[in-house]
């Protein structure tokens, strides 16, 4: 397999609080990462870091063979990575169909864009319908499914997706993550997921990273990985997130 | 009495003025919350690019000679120029820096422009001629109306309508406001901070120039000071429109523009001398009434 994002040996830090400490990643063409970690592991600094957003004290970073450390976020996204933030930042005053287009400008296949935005609608009738309301009025789950339909817009190579769980009902995270793994297939992404939730991971099925204090503390297979979480918490009562309660239900 | 719709024609052409004006500072605080007090200069500059440069008083003509054709898109393009250029030169290395850093940096843009113009053209001001024709006045509605009140209040139509269109239907316009919105987000899908930005310098300075063209055809003087006094009403306007919201701006200046004329018509002519006392007393009413503005943003602004 072929490697799609090299993080070679990186530090973030916030002044002289550290967020991410000599961190190295290696993720393959077409894979599915989960991160997981409890709060403050450094998971969203981590996706900060490779998109550009957060600057790097240390380390390098490589899509594709191509740097990506000290380049601009619009660079990157150039290159074709693509993010679902967190907390989704949905563009409220603008309607559906433009949140969509943001991502186009650096697209030159006219054609394939306006297909793109047909295939997105179709995929989620719910935009379709709300195609030229503002998308601020949107319900969570929609915003979620919009963030995703936004970045899937820019035809990304690797796409991150932070926390596309939170604040969102059971059954719609279910359906946030049915979408992401048909687009991933039908599209062959490679996929970097934050997900404090590792049975929901577990469940979803991956690779799966545990961060914590900024750093690698454990790596492998989502299922395992939940597993091994389970027991240790077992055996030395580690407070369970509310996120875990929730996919356990 | 005075006329009806004199009154009318005054209040729009004013409100008109202003709300380009406003337009030129809301357009830059919404893609990067800077408040451009070098905005006014911008306007000095493109009145003086008009005539030669010398400290003589009496003003000779220098692009003011060009026909109109010409003249109007060529000042529009040094209004846009220099706005522009002063993005690259100055506010480029601030980005990151406090908004209030920012602000502080175009007071000293601004500063420097205008000694810049003194140096060159001095400061007395200057009888300067553009086009006087439009001053003759015009029967309409009953009212005698210099043509140039219509073209203003046309001009400001025009304006607010091809911006709208710009934003609404344009690709930079798209990514200008999506930016406004949420400028990190924006970037993160691939959206050019530095097109957008530059984009949003070039619009305010063609909007200075228009200014600057409406305002020295008006009175026919070319002043340093011309910048200042506008530049004031201006941030008021936006002020009160509700910071980055640019119809609250538009509106905000013809809210402005219209009130003065009516204080100047409804005044007592022993208060008229300080009609301006009265106009911000309106202006403090209305921020303890909306702090917020009276077009608020549909969302909070964070910078990139």
């Amino acid at each position: 397999m072929m490697s799609k994002l090299g993080v070679f040996d990186i530090s973030v830090r916030y002044g002289k609080i550290p967020a991410v400490t000599d961190l190295s990643l290696q993720i393959n063409e077409g894979e599915r990462v989960f991160v997981s970690g409890p709060n403050g592991a450094g998971k969203s600094s981590l996706l900060g870091a490779i998109s550009g957003a957060v600057a790097t004290s240390h380390g390098r970073i490589e899509m594709d063979g191509d740097l990506l450390t000290g380049r601009q976020p619009e660079a990157i996204a150039r290159l074709g990575l693509s993010m679902v933030p967190e907390g989704r930042e949905i563009f409220g005053a603008l309607t559906v169909e433009e949140n969509l287009r943001v991502g186009t400008g650096m697209r030159r296949d006219v054609q394939a864009v306006e297909a793109d935005v047909g295939e997105i609608l179709d995929a989620f009738p719910i935009l379709a319908e709300r195609r030229h309301a503002a998308a601020g009025a949107l319900s969570g789950g929609q915003q979620q499914m919009l963030a995703i339909g936004r970045a899937l817009m820019t035809n990304p190579k690797l796409m991150m997706v932070d926390e596309p769980s939170l604040g969102l009902a059971p059954k719609i995270v279910d359906q946030v993550y049915e979408t992401l793994c048909a687009l991933q297939e039908e599209r062959s992404l490679t996929l970097l997921i934050v997900e404090q939730s590792s049975l929901r991971a577990a469940r979803v099925g991956g690779r799966m990273i545990l961060m914590r204090g900024g750093r690698i503390v454990g790596e492998g297979n989502a299922a395992d990985m939940a597993d091994r979480e389970a027991l240790a918490q077992a055996y030395f009562g580690a407070p369970r997130s509310n996120s875990d309660m929730e996919a356990a239900e | 009495m005075t006329n009806l719709a004199q009154l009318f024609f005054d209040a729009a052409s004013l409100g008109g003025l202003y709300a380009m004006a406003a337009l030129g500072i809301a357009l830059i605080f919404g893609v990067m919350n800077l408040v451009n007090f070098a905005h006014g200069e911008y306007i000095a500059f493109c009145v003086f690019a008009l005539i030669v440069p010398s400290t003589d008083a009496v003003a000779v003509m220098f692009l003011g000679k060009a026909p109109a054709l010409i003249l109007i898109p060529l000042v529009l393009g040094i209004g846009a120029l220099i706005a522009v250029l002063s993005e690259y030169a100055v506010f480029r290395h601030l980005r990151r820096a406090d908004p209030v850093a920012m602000m502080v940096a175009s007071f000293a843009l601004g500063f420097v422009i205008r000694n810049i113009l003194l140096a060159v053209y001095g400061g007395r001001p200057k009888a300067i001629s553009l086009w006087p024709e439009l001053n003759t006045p015009v029967e309409l509605a009953g009212a005698s109306v210099p043509l140039l009140q219509l073209i203003v209040i046309a001009t400001t139509l025009i304006v607010v309508a091809a911006l709208a269109l710009l934003l609404r239907k344009t690709r930079l316009g798209l990514e200008m406001r999506a930016a406004a919105e949420n400028f990190t987000m924006a970037r993160l899908l691939g959206v050019r901070a530095n097109v957008v930005i530059t984009g949003a310098f070039a619009l305010s300075g063609a909007l200075a120039a228009a200014v600057a063209l409406i305002m020295v055809t008006q009175s026919g003087v070319a002043d340093v000071r011309v910048g200042g006094q506008i530049m004031l009403v201006a941030f008021i306007a936006t002020v009160i429109g509700g910071m980055g919201s640019l119809p609250g701006a538009v509106a905000a200046g013809f809210l402005i523009g219209a009130v003065s004329v009516l204080l100047q018509a409804a005044l007592p002519l022993d208060a008229r001398p300080f009609r301006d006392a009265f106009l911000y007393t309106l202006v403090i009413v209305c921020l303890l009434l909306r702090p917020q503005g009276l077009f608020v943003p549909a969302s909070a602004k964070p910078r990139i």
